[in-house]
């Protein structure tokens, strides 16, 4: 494979599109009733690839569009049990930020951003990045300590962070009780300008649209079933659809990553557990900041469609079941109006679940595996889609050139046994 | 319109449910309304003529009845400062202000209503394919985007609403009270099982309500027999949210205490029997969104419950009795019936043309007919919200052109009857419904002594066991229905979100084959509605897109609610409680600035803290710890917990004696910290910090529960069982004794680090502990708990002349600091093992076992980690704020943990975490203040600042 | 609200405990390799299926309790006294699941006389 020089990407290259995505084209169009031509093509699966990647998520997807657009390779199937995006990628709360408290996590986060910030432009494709500003409150002078850790490392790295005070807080957000007598009162918080949501189910779409454009092969309704592993390296997997021969897989699966590790005979430090989120009926915008409290277990932020997005953090036993209990909306309704009293009138519509596969140090997995040509992209926890398309450039250069990048360095799963852990989990118990 | 009242009300119908003799007057868009009671907003509205009641989302189209029922997406309102109210459900009442969402200037002229102009251009998702460029332009079309939201609004001076919620444990709980959940509910009671009838609409009946007479007659006698039995409580107005693991029912009760008040009911059902009926579908065609277009359930309820004519030219498109059965009932009240196309002999609707309302139906050969009413009767959609969270997958029959539950899939405390189960007469449904309620009923009886046979505390059941033979269920014919889904124009799939079946096959064409893919790309089913009405059209336009069946193309899945629920409902009386300790009345009476520190309330100061803090170095002070873990360990097993759980030794503790100790957890990482004191021969009382009290407690049971059952300890926590203070300062021995019957207090007598238990200002059973987190001479005193207040006060009306002060938790850090003690959770984190911590002294690596030993293990032969140090910045003025890095270059190389100004040295003192090579005593390193000055700081010797020798306290 | 069949207290919404992890041997602190050690710190199964978990009855017996539950449905198939030997024989701490599902089988548990109190 070829060695890709560095990690920057080359041209965005929208001679690869079909059509070009722009208003005067949806004009155009508009005007002439002419159809849009597919945003990917569905291809017969080969029976070989040079690398196949599990899992059609934001992860698995951006690391096959990097492949292609960063190292030029193209012979690349990406497998998805159910439809594009079905898991993670579309039942997260599209929450980004970069305010991380380790060097090494705060650095990985805003290469993230970065790259989110023009994603647009890159992909062709509106992936509606509202970079509104992060609230992280302080409920307590310990809490309200993190926030300052946090900040104080943000600022080394170059990331915009501040503590401030609850007079500025509700300014930025007028429906918070701010009020010392509340019972969880907000001491303070970690305000983070960059920080924002995005459109997720477009991040998905987006990636799907610019891999396929440059050759890479996207297999929906495909399970893989096996991994065939011999003489200590990959040679192929196992789908319901037939086998492929193949000497690189990558497993981007987030919460089934374990059943998929395990086929190919590795090992890890995962548990799965529901990450539960839910979406009220939209009310007229009124909160333009993302809102987290770390105390009381939930975020929230205001779509532009006017619909509240309320999330928590993961249930409290592990499990496979992404069926969402009671107890998840009476606890986060009730904590939601904690912070602003004034939304007992706001009604849920809908709530659901995803899967996250948590680590013991609240940072992801990825890199090598003891088994060649078997590499991992998961242990993503509540915050893989944040990391979306760092993860996907890293994994594509550490698949091109067969090293471990820098920027992942921290993250492989040989931590675990030299008992060098990320420092993150102070900050992620409740990482949105 | 205004100022009408009764423009369409028809003359008393036989099945109404309006109260002629109670009128009701509200305002809409200000303007005064009258109707009735038992009108609903939107039928009070209807009868004063007025036809559109919102403007679509999308492109501001006018909207009116649909479906007249909860789920109709025309008939959102606000009513007061309560948004997104279901107009068509919600009972009109006096004075309320209703408001329609969304309109400007007015819900007539609506300017944003161009878009409709627009609409070649807004095809689905066309926000995807622009605003990309330039890059910080986004910004700007987004604050366009927010504005056209289609919704009510927020009040911020909306109080904090907290109603009660119930817990219910039903032996049957029956969602649906229509005929067949009132016959099932019968049945059950009958056999014995206590019965929750929850029915959505504001009245048992379901259909029946707005059939014909001999309908009414079956609905009387029902309703009488439901009365009849008081085993049966019934919920009308009400509604199952959803169904959770273990049969747990969520019930939403939307009136509570006579007024519209949400209240949540959690209900543990041993049966769970499904009987919601069916929801009638809309049908797909160019103009199918024009007020005036109607179901046929719409007009019927509209003229049998509410008395309300629905239109006066009527084109009618049936494909069933019911759609038949509008056509009857609108001949009867005067409608004149211009045309009926009848589905099933060929009869179709091709499109309806009107701007703020229908004028005119272009029907299926060619002609185009004048009317104001047109009511489609199409077919039905089976509410499966409740089956998909038991497992079912509903299946589509292509011959009854709706899903069915798949019984097979269904667990055995779950059961389905009524519409959604078959067709057939209301006999065959009210039987099948009894079988259904029966069978429901023995199952019930069986879970129940299933639970109690399970629980060993329990009562043996007192009932004969004799369980009934099971009745069988018979099978509900399926009658035949066309299969009508989207006609043969363009109309819309989704009424909330302004989705067409034009968007959805262009999804399709853009690569977005599956139903999932093609709802996410469209939004289609993802409005307030979630699918009631659209979800069978949007999976039949899909289907025909891509040229695979129904069947193929998916299935009906609801996820929970199966109706928005407000977060005041689902919060409820939020139980957030709160710890205060005995003394808390003489804190507030002086001043204490309060603490939240966990679920305590404590005493921050009560007036300068460095004062305080200085107090207790000349003086005495008092500080009240009655947070502080307590566990009392009994048993000849205790010295073995206490060597396993700390990292020192505690095989040889007298009786008398107390010591410092650290756990750490099995990774090595600092847990927890505190002193053990042994009363007698095999009674110890531990302490543990404030916050790790309920965890250490777990902590020492798990380790005794599952890796040493053998090993007799018996741990009870005794945290709130005392009051805890300590009385520190040089002065403390002469106050204490002056309280203190039977105990020496002599420092030969009762040293450093010894515990004694005696009488205290009159109270027997105090524990006294020397020991000094402050550093100073000090005792730590637990006093049973009543007495806490009257100690505390004796003890500072003793001290008066001894200069004693209460302190607070700020003083004590400040204390501590100066002590150089650490602080669990603040100067160590979730990586720092012990020997980061500076617990060299403590570990005792020659122990066979404790908790972390390997890890600790390998960090003293590998000497990783950073550690923990006593810092001091070399301008003693600058205190640099907790957080602050330590830098060296570019890199971080450590944090302060913990920094005050000493009132005692009167200069900046600091814990610090540094990397190991750092921390040489007098090590010169670099710390970054937040606003990115750096100034120089010293590390000393050891953490203590004040009195490194301790002899302070020994004294 | 998943039902966990106490031993002890019946069965109850698992609301009530506190889910403690996959049940793990402790190796021999004295001559664990960090390999071994770190295994068992930090490694899990995690399978999607059944599983031998420890839960504890933070609001009801405070009992830790030994559950076989299936990662998917959540199904609870049996829940026996963590650190109690299971004396052969009598299936000693063991209850089978109340659940309809189970069948008309009356008396599942199985709790000898003595065993709660222990």
């Amino acid at each position: 494979m070829r060695t890709s020089t560095n990690g920057h990407r080359q041209s965005p290259g929208r001679s690869h599109y079909p059509a070009r995505y722009s208003a005067a084209e949806l004009f155009r169009r508009g005007l002439v009733s002419e159809a849009w031509p597919p945003a990917w093509q569905q291809q017969p699966m080969k029976g070989s690839y040079d690398v196949v990647i599990v899992g059609g998520g934001v992860h698995g997807l951006a690391a096959a569009y990097y492949l292609a657009a960063n190292h030029g390779i193209t012979d690349v199937a990406v497998l998805d049990k159910g439809y594009m995006g079905s898991g993670g990628s579309g039942r997260n709360t599209a929450i980004l930020r970069s305010n991380y408290l380790t060097p090494e996590g705060v650095r990985f986060y805003d290469r993230s951003v970065q790259l989110y910030q023009r994603l647009a432009t890159d992909l062709d494709y509106n992936v509606m990045f509202s970079q509104r500003g992060h609230l992280t409150l302080a409920h307590s002078d310990a809490s309200l300590r993190t926030m300052r850790w946090r900040a104080e490392v943000n600022k080394v790295e170059g990331v915009d962070s501040e503590v401030i005070g609850p007079a500025e807080i509700k300014q930025l957000a007028p429906f918070l009780d701010v009020s010392p007598a509340a019972r969880y009162p907000v001491m303070g918080a970690l305000w983070h300008p960059p920080g924002g949501i995005i459109r997720h189910d477009a991040v998905v779409w987006g990636y799907a649209r610019g891999a396929s454009a440059r050759g890479v092969h996207i297999h929906q309704n495909t399970e893989v079933t096996g991994i065939d592993v011999a003489g200590g390296r990959v040679r192929g997997v196992r789908t319901s659809r037939g086998d492929i021969a193949t000497p690189v897989v990558l497993n981007a699966t987030a919460g089934w990553s374990t059943l998929i590790s395990d086929m190919a005979g590795v090992t890890m430090p995962v548990m799965t557990s529901p990450l539960q989120a839910a979406v009220t009926e939209p009310v007229k915008p009124f909160l333009s900041t993302v809102i987290v409290s770390g105390t009381l277990h939930v975020y929230i932020s205001q779509t532009d469609r006017g619909e509240l997005v309320f999330g928590a953090s993961v249930d409290p036993f592990t499990s496979y079941s992404m069926r969402g209990s009671l107890e998840f909306i009476e606890g986060l309704a009730g904590h939601v109006l904690e912070l602003m009293p004034a939304l007992g009138k706001v009604r849920l519509l809908r709530q659901w679940a995803g899967l996250c596969d948590m680590t013991p140090d609240f940072s992801p997995i990825m890199g090598k595996t003891p088994v060649d040509g078997f590499l991992v992209d998961v242990g993503w926890g509540t915050y893989g889609f944040k990391a979306g398309p760092v993860s996907g450039e890293a994994m594509a250069q550490c698949i091109a050139s067969g090293q471990t990048p820098d920027i992942i360095a921290a993250f492989g799963l040989e931590r675990f046994g030299e008992g060098a852990l990320v420092g993150e989990k102070g900050a992620a118990a409740v990482g949105h | 319109m205004s100022g009408q009242t009764s423009a369409m009300r028809l003359p008393p119908q036989p099945g109404e449910v309006i109260n002629r003799g109670e009128p009701v007057e509200f305002t809409w868009n200000g303007r005064p309304v009258r109707g009735y009671a038992g009108d609903t907003i939107v039928s009070a509205l209807a009868a004063a003529g007025e036809r559109v009641f919102s403007r679509s989302m999308k492109y501001h189209r006018p909207r009116g009845l649909l479906s007249a029922s909860f789920h109709d997406p025309g008939c959102m309102v606000q009513v007061g400062d309560e948004p997104n109210v279901r107009g068509a459900h919600r009972l009109a009442a006096d004075g309320i202000v209703v408001t329609s969402q969304n309109t400007w200037p007015s819900l007539r002229l609506d300017a944003k209503a161009v878009n409709g102009l627009a609409g070649r251009f807004l095809t689905a998702g066309f926000y995807y394919k622009t605003f990309m460029r330039p890059r910080f332009a986004w910004p700007a079309y987004e604050s366009v985007l927010r504005r056209f939201v289609n919704a009510g609004t927020v009040s911020p001076g909306t109080a904090h609403l907290r109603p009660e919620k119930r817990h219910a444990h039903p032996d049957v709980l029956i969602a649906g009270g229509g005929p067949a959940g009132m016959a099932a509910a019968i049945s059950a009671a009958r056999a014995g099982a206590s019965v929750l009838l929850v029915e959505e609409e504001h009245a048992l009946g379901g259909h029946l309500r707005w059939g014909s007479e001999a309908d009414l007659a079956v609905l009387a006698e029902l309703t009488g027999l439901v009365a009849a039995e008081p085993g049966i409580e019934v919920l009308t107005d009400a509604v199952a949210l959803g169904r959770y693991d273990g049969n747990a029912l969520a019930i939403l009760e939307r009136r509570h205490g006579g007024a519209e008040t949400e209240r949540l009911i959690r209900a543990r059902a041993k049966t769970l029997v499904v009987a919601p009926g069916l929801i009638e579908r809309p049908y797909v065609f160019a103009g199918n969104d024009l007020p005036g277009v109607m179901l046929s359930t719409a007009v019927r309820r509209l003229i049998n419950l509410y008395a309300v004519k629905p239109g006066q030219r009527a084109v009618v498109l049936t494909a069933n009795p019911d759609g038949d059965a509008a056509v009857a009932d609108l001949k009867r009240v005067g409608v004149e019936v211009v045309r009926v196309e009848d589905a099933r002999l060929g009869g179709d609707i091709v499109a309806a043309t009107g701007r703020a309302g229908v004028r005119a139906v272009q029907v299926a050969d060619g002609t185009s007919i004048a009317c104001d009413l047109l009511v489609t009767a199409v077919g039905w959609t089976a509410p499966t919200s409740l089956l998909n969270a038991s497992g079912d997958r509903p299946v589509y029959s292509p011959q009854a052109a709706r899903y069915f539950p798949d019984a097979a899939r269904l667990p055995e405390n779950v059961l389905v009857t009524g519409g959604i189960a078959g067709d057939g007469s209301v006999e065959e449904l009210t039987g099948h419904a009894a079988a259904v309620g029966a069978e429901a009923a023995r199952r019930a009886a069986r879970t129940a002594a299933a639970w109690i046979a399970a629980t060993p505390t329990a009562r043996p059941a007192a009932g004969t066991g004799a369980e009934e033979s099971v009745r069988p269920i018979p099978e509900l014919p399926v009658d035949a229905h066309p299969e009508l889904f989207a006609g043969r124009t363009n109309g819309f799939v989704d009424f909330s979100e302004d989705v067409s079946a034009k968007d959805l096959r262009a999804a399709v064409a853009e690569g977005f084959r599956g139903a999932e893919l093609a709802k996410r790309f469209t939004t289609a089913t993802m409005g307030p509605l979630q699918g009631k009405l659209e979800t069978v059209n949007t999976v039949a336009v899909v289907a025909a897109a891509t040229g695979a069946t129904i069947a193929e193309t998916g299935t009906t899945t609801w996820r929970p609610p199966y109706v928005p629920v407000t977060l005041a409902a689902l919060a409820g009386r939020a139980f957030e409680p709160v710890r205060y300790s005995p003394m808390q009345p003489w804190h507030d009476a002086h001043g204490a600035v309060p603490l939240v520190a966990g679920a305590w309330i404590r005493p921050d100061r009560y007036g300068d803290a460095a004062a305080e803090a200085a107090n207790v170095r000349e003086h005495v002070g008092i500080i009240d710890v009655t947070p502080i873990g307590k566990l009392d360990l009994r048993g000849p097993d205790v010295p073995k917990l206490l060597n396993l759980l700390y990292v020192n030794k505690w095989s040889k503790l007298e009786i008398g004696r107390v010591r410092y100790g650290v756990m750490c957890a099995e990774d090595g990482v600092v847990l927890d910290d505190g002193v053990t004191g042994r009363l007698g021969e095999e009674h110890y009382l531990m302490s543990t910090t404030s916050s790790g009290a309920a965890t250490i407690w777990e902590w020492a049971e798990n380790w005794l529960q599952t890796e040493h059952p053998d090993w007799r300890v018996h741990v009870t926590p005794v945290t709130t069982a005392y009051a805890s203070m300590n009385v520190a300062g040089p002065q403390a021995r002469r106050l204490i004794e002056r309280v203190t019957k039977d105990v020496d207090l002599s420092n030969e007598a009762f040293p450093y680090m010894h515990v004694r238990t005696g009488q205290i200002a009159g109270v027997d059973d105090c524990v006294l502990w020397r020991i000094g987190f402050t550093g100073e001479l000090s005792y730590e005193l637990h006093v049973p708990a009543g007495y806490g207040l009257h100690v505390w006060q004796t003890l500072l009306d003793q001290g008066a002349d001894l200069g004693i002060h209460a302190f607070g938790v700020e003083a004590q850090r400040i204390l501590r600091l100066e002590k150089g003690h650490f602080i669990v959770g603040q100067d160590t984190d979730g990586l720092t093992r012990g020997f980061s911590a500076g617990l060299d002294w403590a570990i005792k690596l020659d122990k066979d076992d404790f908790v972390g030993k390997p890890e600790l293990a390998w960090q003293a032969a590998e000497g990783s980690g950073p550690r923990l140090v006593g810092l001091q910045p070399v301008d003693p003025s600058v205190v640099p704020e907790e957080a602050s890095l330590i830098m060296e270059g570019g890199s971080i190389v450590g944090r302060i943990t913990s920094s005050r100004m000493s009132p005692t040295l009167h200069r900046s003192i600091c814990l610090a975490q540094v990397e190991a090579r750092l921390a040489g005593p007098g090590t010169e390193v670099t710390v970054r203040l937040p606003d990115g000055r750096l100034i120089a700081a010293t590390v000393m010797p050891q953490h203590a600042h004040v009195d490194p020798d301790g002899g302070r306290m020994r004294v | 609200m998943i039902l966990l069949p106490c031993p002890w207290c019946g069965p109850r919404a698992a609301t009530e405990f506190a889910h403690i992890g996959e049940v793990s041997v402790r190796p021999d602190p004295g001559s664990a390799t960090p390999a071994q050690w770190r295994g068992y710190l930090y490694l899990r199964a995690n399978p999607c299926g059944w599983t031998s978990e420890t839960w504890y009855h933070r609001m009801g017996c405070r009992r830790f309790i030994k559950v076989e539950r299936h990662t998917e449905t959540n199904e609870v198939r049996s829940a026996t006294a963590a650190g109690v030997a299971e004396v052969p024989g009598t299936g000693a701490g063991m209850t089978e699941i109340p659940d309809a599902t189970a069948g008309a089988r009356a008396g599942g548990a199985e709790i000898p006389a003595g065993g709660p109190a222990r």
